[in-house]
């Protein structure tokens, strides 16, 4: 993850964590005790706070979270969200997503454009069961950045050597696109 | 889950003790003892701790009946894990629920909340054959209360009185303890009454009805005695 110079982000993990640094990467340097998703030690920066799952949670659910960046199998024009199911396991996995889709002001979702077998994944409607209805504001995928607004899937940058038209090519539901769309900066 | 935070111990015991047909309840269903290290891969090999036992070890061993968890299956589909398996072959059922839902479940049993409604499920499958109401407009489902016979939680610090303290994300250690009739602390340390200061206890020791130390020689094997 790529954070600007000179803006402080407050990152929150649902275990309940708000305000933890980067990854440690030095097993020397890791406090075990102090991790995200249960794997991943990170830092531990002046300000940062810990609370139970509830508390976690309700912060979450509560409306206090402005951005939360989530995976997609799939995504349709209304905004709805299936990342739960993959195919031929017996159940889904929920994790905190149906909450983190409800709670924050502004839900992400960064996947691939397409499966690994080149299906789309941006649909008129998902045929997967959904993890949250009606949450996704944004898509940015390895060929396109999109908005979607009031059913609408409006395309709003493609990546380097990519078109609007190649974009829609994989896109299993009709993109709007503005007259101008710009190439992704980094 | 992780081998910090885990009450691996008591796992282990009950694991032990034989008992079956249990519904157990956890943000995930494990691992399994033989792929258990990969919690702490972050640690080189020989420093990871053996003694890691998490609820993958009594879905292996065939003790659950039903799991209610937010994650029943591996993220991947090379990834399975004891639970999954048995749950492909109709051995356990499973209630998937989110976690911020599962956590005010609980959360309620211990503070004698029957239901509560939440925004968070409607319009997914977690909303079936449950009541949805509206207030300002936005459906909520109602969930329940969820009260266990036991709750297992893990805390670096207690006294006996049962007061917990903890070090890093609290997680469902603190938002467990008291949801159940008996609430069994395992901790690293149990110290004298008053070490614990008002202002540091994070679970006040009336929620707490056993609290058992780790031993200081970890464990290698989940079936050796403490």
């Amino acid at each position: 993850m790529v954070l600007p110079e000179g803006r402080e982000i407050l990152l929150h993990s649902e275990l309940g964590v708000l305000g933890y640094g980067p990854v440690v990467t030095d097993p020397d340097e890791a406090d075990p005790f102090v991790t995200i998703v249960g794997t991943l030690p990170v830092a531990s920066p002046p300000g940062i706070a810990f609370m139970s799952h509830d508390e976690s949670f309700a912060m979450i659910r509560g409306g206090y979270l402005d951005v939360a960046v989530l995976g997609g199998m799939q995504i349709d024009r209304d905004g709805n969200l299936a990342n739960t199911q993959l195919a031929g396991k017996p159940a889904g996995n929920l994790g905190g997503a149906p909450d983190l889709a409800y709670g924050a002001k502004r839900t992400v979702v960064l996947m691939y454009h397409t499966t690994s077998s080149g299906e789309p994944k941006i649909l008129d409607r998902c045929t997967l069961p959904l993890t949250a209805p009606r949450c996704v504001d944004r898509v940015v995928t390895d060929v396109a950045v999109m908005d979607i607004r009031h059913g609408e899937i409006i395309l709003r940058e493609v990546a380097p050597g990519w078109t609007p038209r190649a974009v829609q090519a994989i896109t299993a539901a009709r993109l709007s696109i503005p007259g101008d769309v710009p190439e992704i900066r980094l | 889950m992780s081998p910090w935070n885990h009450p691996s111990y008591l796992v282990a015991a009950v694991a032990r003790r034989g008992a079956t047909d249990l519904i157990a309840v956890s943000t995930a269903m494990g691992r399994g003892v033989a792929r258990s290290q990969e919690q702490s891969r972050w640690l080189p090999e020989d420093r990871r701790p053996t003694d890691y036992f998490d609820i993958g070890l009594l879905a292996e061993l065939g003790r659950i009946r039903k799991g209610i968890t937010s994650f029943p299956v591996g993220a991947r589909h090379s990834l399975v894990y004891p639970f999954e398996e048995r749950l492909a072959r109709g051995e356990v059922e499973v209630e998937v629920i989110g976690q911020g839902s599962l956590a005010e479940r609980i959360r309620s049993a211990r503070a004698g909340i029957a239901a509560f409604y939440t925004p968070v499920g409607p319009g997914t499958a977690v909303a079936d054959g449950k009541e949805v109401r509206y207030f300002r407009g936005v459906p909520h489902v109602l969930e329940t209360a969820l009260h266990a016979d036991f709750a297992l939680v893990r805390a670096q610090r207690a006294d006996r009185r049962g007061n917990l303290w903890f070090r890093g994300a609290r997680t469902f250690n603190e938002t467990m303890a008291g949801a159940a009739t008996v609430t069994i602390a395992e901790v690293d340390e149990i110290v004298p009454l008053g070490e614990l200061g008002p202002d540091q206890i994070h679970v006040p020791g009336v929620y707490v009805q056993r609290v058992v130390e780790r031993p200081r020689a970890p464990a290698t094997d989940w079936r050796a005695l403490r």
